[in-house]
């Protein structure tokens, strides 16, 4: 696998695995990295008071669990991340893609599926979740998706941001809003709700007490002009922003309260406990990240990550490539995550990984994938009944598959969200935030 | 190498002549005046603020106002000054030229620039487009490529597309921003740079790819709701395979009987078209049409009446915002009228009561850049401050999907952290290859403090601003709500 180091702009090297093509390195943070976004622009819009109305001083340890959702944005291929080898469908429709099955004596381990029950097998580049999830912390599921079926990516994101099952338009709040509405607030932390990049995603849309953060390291102020200094800036843009009634004035007002919240941390001095190893990459940083504003008590309820790049129509690799450098870091980076909150920590934090939509079950011509439907899904954390593969599996015969060719949804993904928030978050009525959503439960938590 | 034809010398000699001469005293005054005039320097006289409906068509159909153009629209009136726009046939000035022709990527072509070092192509593609909306005249033609880069977005990083968008750029976008809308997607459908972002170089007889096929008609023509189904997306798709550019070096084409096509030129390969029978949104496309059913579906798409409503809204939300549901059936029937004239949708768009004053729209960072540049008069060369762009979350071409880059105001709240620092860089002459001539400024601003923010802001300056300096009110300017906004 070729190796190639770019640099982002932050002066992190970030390592990429295996890209079958030269792939310029920006270090746009625009879609990746965990969002951290100061979403006030709908507090008039939904009536509800900002953060700063409610003013308190933010301070002392909060109880209380954490939730952190990891989207993976552009269809990530459920059937080779976590590939169905007791179908022979799957063999057969992907004769260049499809990865051996883990006893396969005639391939190389490191190019073997890893078992995980004896039909279902984990992407050999995810070596490093293995242990969580034969320790039980993780729980697999598939065959999760939404009713979107579309297969464009961005009906079925702000379908799944918007916590709807189809019909993506019909509300415009993100899921994650509606869950700060619906629990009690521990406290009036800007920061509930967190997530880090530079745009602010549907997920939170509609939110009070929700920032956006490029960058923990960056958020903050510096001045170079003479006889102004950072501070007497601060307080001249506390001045600006005093009264404003619209989105922008409000976001301007939260980000300053933001500010002096985060000011307390000192993001480049956290070392990540547990031998965590967080691959120096977007995702990686963003998780670490959120890591250290989960241990800071800082408020944190929710973070929202993602995660660019999986949409591939072309080339996508088996177990070497396009695809599996992105598998690989987020084993990485997941298990860095957990290893760094450590067994106590982890007991009161879960995370979801989740997709916008699987890919077809047969290769194309360009040795890739199309948009297909649906795919796997990831719950670790506290309270998880991990250790097992989780799926209404309606199998890949022809006459299975949805037209034109794809894996069925059988598990609404609203149902695992919910099942998550109810049982670890506190969120008395799930339809408050999924409307509609159904009772069926996967018996995830224990 | 390109000569003159006026002067008989090659470019490189003139530019250097030029650059020369701005430094010679004897002819310094006569580009001084040049450069007052397109901006690059403050002008020679105080100047009153930019207020009011003046200043909102400025920050709607340009990037903002500058003294020059605020003479000009007195001159021609709202009508004349926009019908000028639409025309787009003001000369650019050779400032601008000048500082275009140092980037290689102006200058070459595709694989010609194999030899810059590749994150040095991507920021000269980002600085030409930065130079141009802040220093061309025909700032309406700067907005509609803005517009359109979006829409028909390329994410450049990925394979080729660095050696293949400062194509796309100048023949596909710039060449039909204010031109036939069916003319710009008949383009794009051809364009290298878009090919190979969505993949259709692998879009084969046998096994479709319909990455392009799909944006072609959810996010360029038709919209998600435009009527057509999964099965339409097959059908397209195998209309498109073989549309795909050459990337072999033209020896190795001869070798293998092609007629030799230049690198990353587009190219109909016959061999890999699926010559099939097939139907598109109900209609039939015999088999054996060649390269003639892909140009069949452009025409079926940008005709249908689902393209001309897709249009119409799209410039219809750039320009007014969420006002736009006002004029939206009036530019789809302009559209219907004239077979996708562009400037005829744009029409009941800007003559719009709700363009002067409709709700504002939130300026994306893009705006914030290029309009504070043009407020200040800064002599730019567009490259560090590009930095600034990327840490404001809208690096140009790296937008990873085919959407481009959202035009909601929740997604632009939460950098306004990187837009604060940004005005104390500019305001503190931190930003490499940015220069503010102070002096020219106060003197085009007398009035202190509050003289400056009204001049930036357009509106009355806050009583406290008093007891601080030009570059101080400048950053504060530049940072506050209202400049957020256009």
């Amino acid at each position: 696998m070729a190796m190639s180091e770019r640099r982002d702009c932050e002066g992190y090297r970030t390592w990429e695995r295996g890209r079958t093509f030269d792939d310029e390195a920006s270090c746009s943070v625009s879609r990746r990295g965990v969002l951290i976004v100061t979403a006030i622009g709908a507090l008039g819009w939904l009536g509800r008071r900002s953060a700063l109305a409610q003013l308190a001083v933010a301070g002392g340890p909060r109880e209380g669990n954490a939730f952190v959702m990891l989207f993976l944005r552009g269809g990530a291929d459920g059937l080779n991340l976590v590939a169905p080898y007791g179908e022979d469908a799957y063999y057969r429709e992907r004769p260049s893609l499809a990865i051996a099955p883990p006893r396969d004596g005639r391939t190389a381990t490191a190019n073997r599926l890893l078992d995980l029950d004896g039909f279902f097998g984990l992407h050999p580049s995810m070596g490093a979740i293995l242990p969580l999830y034969e320790a039980g912390t993780l729980a697999v599921l598939h065959a999760v998706g939404s009713g979107d079926r579309s297969r464009s990516h961005f009906e079925a994101m702000a379908a799944m941001e918007r916590g709807l099952y189809r019909n993506p338009h019909s509300l415009p709040s993100g899921w994650m809003a509606r869950f700060l509405e619906a629990t009690p607030a521990r406290s009036n932390s800007p920061l509930r709700a967190v997530a880090m990049g530079a745009t602010t995603p549907d997920i939170v849309r509609g939110a009070s007490h929700a920032t956006t953060i490029p960058s923990l390291d960056r958020y903050r102020i510096s001045s170079p002009l003479k006889d102004l200094s950072s501070d007497a800036f601060v307080e001249a843009l506390g001045r600006l922003y005093a009264n404003g009634p619209d989105e922008v004035g409000q976001a301007g007002a939260e980000t300053l309260h933001v500010l002096k919240a985060l000011n307390r941390l000192d993001p480049a001095a956290y070392r990540p406990e547990g031998g965590a190893d967080y691959p120096p990459t977007d995702v990686g940083q963003a998780m670490r990240q959120v890591a250290m504003l989960l241990k800071a008590d800082v408020g944190v309820e929710t973070a929202f990550v993602d995660k660019d790049g999986w949409d591939t129509h072309v080339a996508q690799g088996a177990t070497e490539g396009w695809m599996t450098g992105l598998s690989s870091e987020l084993a990485l980076t997941l298990r860095a995550f957990v290893d760094d909150l450590g067994p106590a920590r982890m007991q009161r934090v879960n995370v979801v990984v989740m997709t916008e939509f699987g890919r077809r079950l047969r290769e194309n011509q360009g040795l890739g994938t199309d948009h297909g439907r649906g795919s796997f899904a990831f719950v670790l954390g506290g309270g998880v009944r991990g250790g097992r593969v989780i799926a209404d599996w309606p199998g890949l015969e022809p006459t299975q598959l949805e037209e034109p060719g794809d894996l069925r949804v059988t598990t609404d993904y609203r149902e695992v969200l919910a099942e998550v928030l109810e049982t670890r978050m506190g969120l008395a009525d799930p339809s408050s935030v999924f409307p509609g959503v159904g009772r069926a439960r996967r018996g995830l938590i224990g | 190498m390109d000569i003159d034809h006026t002067t008989g010398l090659k470019r490189r000699d003139l530019l250097t002549i030029g650059l020369a001469a701005a430094g010679v005293s004897a002819l310094s005054g006569c580009n001084q005046a040049i450069d007052r005039v397109v901006g690059v320097r403050p002008p020679n006289e105080p100047t009153p603020a930019v207020r009011g409906p003046d200043r909102r068509l400025f920050d709607r159909i340009a990037f903002g106002a500058t003294a020059p153009e605020q003479s000009r629209l007195a001159a021609l009136g709202r009508d004349g000054y926009v019908e000028e726009q639409l025309r787009a046939d003001r000369e650019e000035p050779w400032v601008l030229r000048a500082k275009l022709n140092r980037l290689d990527v102006v200058r070459l072509d595709g694989y010609e620039l194999g030899d810059l070092p590749e994150p040095r192509i991507l920021e000269q593609l980002q600085q030409s487009a930065l130079l141009r909306a802040v220093y061309s005249p025909n700032q309406l033609r700067e907005r509609m490529v803005d517009l359109w880069t979006n829409h028909f977005s390329i994410y450049v990083p990925k394979a080729r597309g660095k050696f293949l968008k400062g194509r796309d750029d100048l023949e596909v976008i710039r060449t039909h921003a204010l031109g036939s809308f069916p003319d710009l997607v008949k383009a794009s459908a051809r364009s290298p740079a878009m090919l190979g972002y969505l993949d259709n170089q692998v879009n084969r007889k046998g096994v479709p790819n319909e990455n392009y096929a799909r944006e072609l008609m959810e996010l360029h023509t038709l919209g998600v709701d435009g009527g057509y189904t999964q099965r339409d997306v097959m059908e397209v798709a195998r209309c498109f395979t073989g549309w795909t550019y050459e990337q072999a070096p033209p020896l190795v084409q001869i070798a293998t009987g092609k007629t030799p096509v230049a690198r990353g030129h587009f190219r109909f390969d016959p061999n890999v078209h699926d010559d099939g029978p097939k139907v598109v949104l109900g209609q039939r496309i015999p088999a054996k049409g060649g390269m003639a059913d892909g140009e069949r579906v452009l025409d079926i798409l940008t005709s249908h009446p689902s393209c001309a409503r897709f249009v119409a809204r799209k410039i219809g939300r750039y320009f007014l915002g969420e006002a736009a549901a006002q004029v939206e059936d009036e530019a789809a029937r302009a559209y219907r009228r004239t077979g996708g004239d562009i400037k005829a949708v744009l029409r009941p768009v800007l003559s719009s009561d709700a363009i002067l004053d409709g709700p504002p729209i939130v300026k994306r960072p893009f705006d914030l850049v290029v309009s504070s540049l043009r407020a200040l008069y800064a002599d730019t060369d567009g490259r560090a401050v590009g930095g600034h762009l990327r840490e404001m979350g809208q690096p140009l071409h790296e937008w990873p999907m085919p959407d481009g880059y959202p035009d909601r105001t929740a997604a632009w709240t939460g950098t306004f952290l990187a837009r604060w620092n940004y005005a104390l860089a500019l305001a503190g002459d931190q930003i490499a290859g940015t220069t503010i001539e102070w002096e020219g400024l106060e003197q085009a601003w007398p009035g202190g403090p509050a003289a400056v923010w009204e001049q930036i802001t357009g509106t009355p300056a806050p009583a406290w601003l008093r007891g601080h300096d030009t570059r101080q009110a400048v950053a504060m300017a530049l940072s506050a709500p209202e400049y957020q906004w256009r």
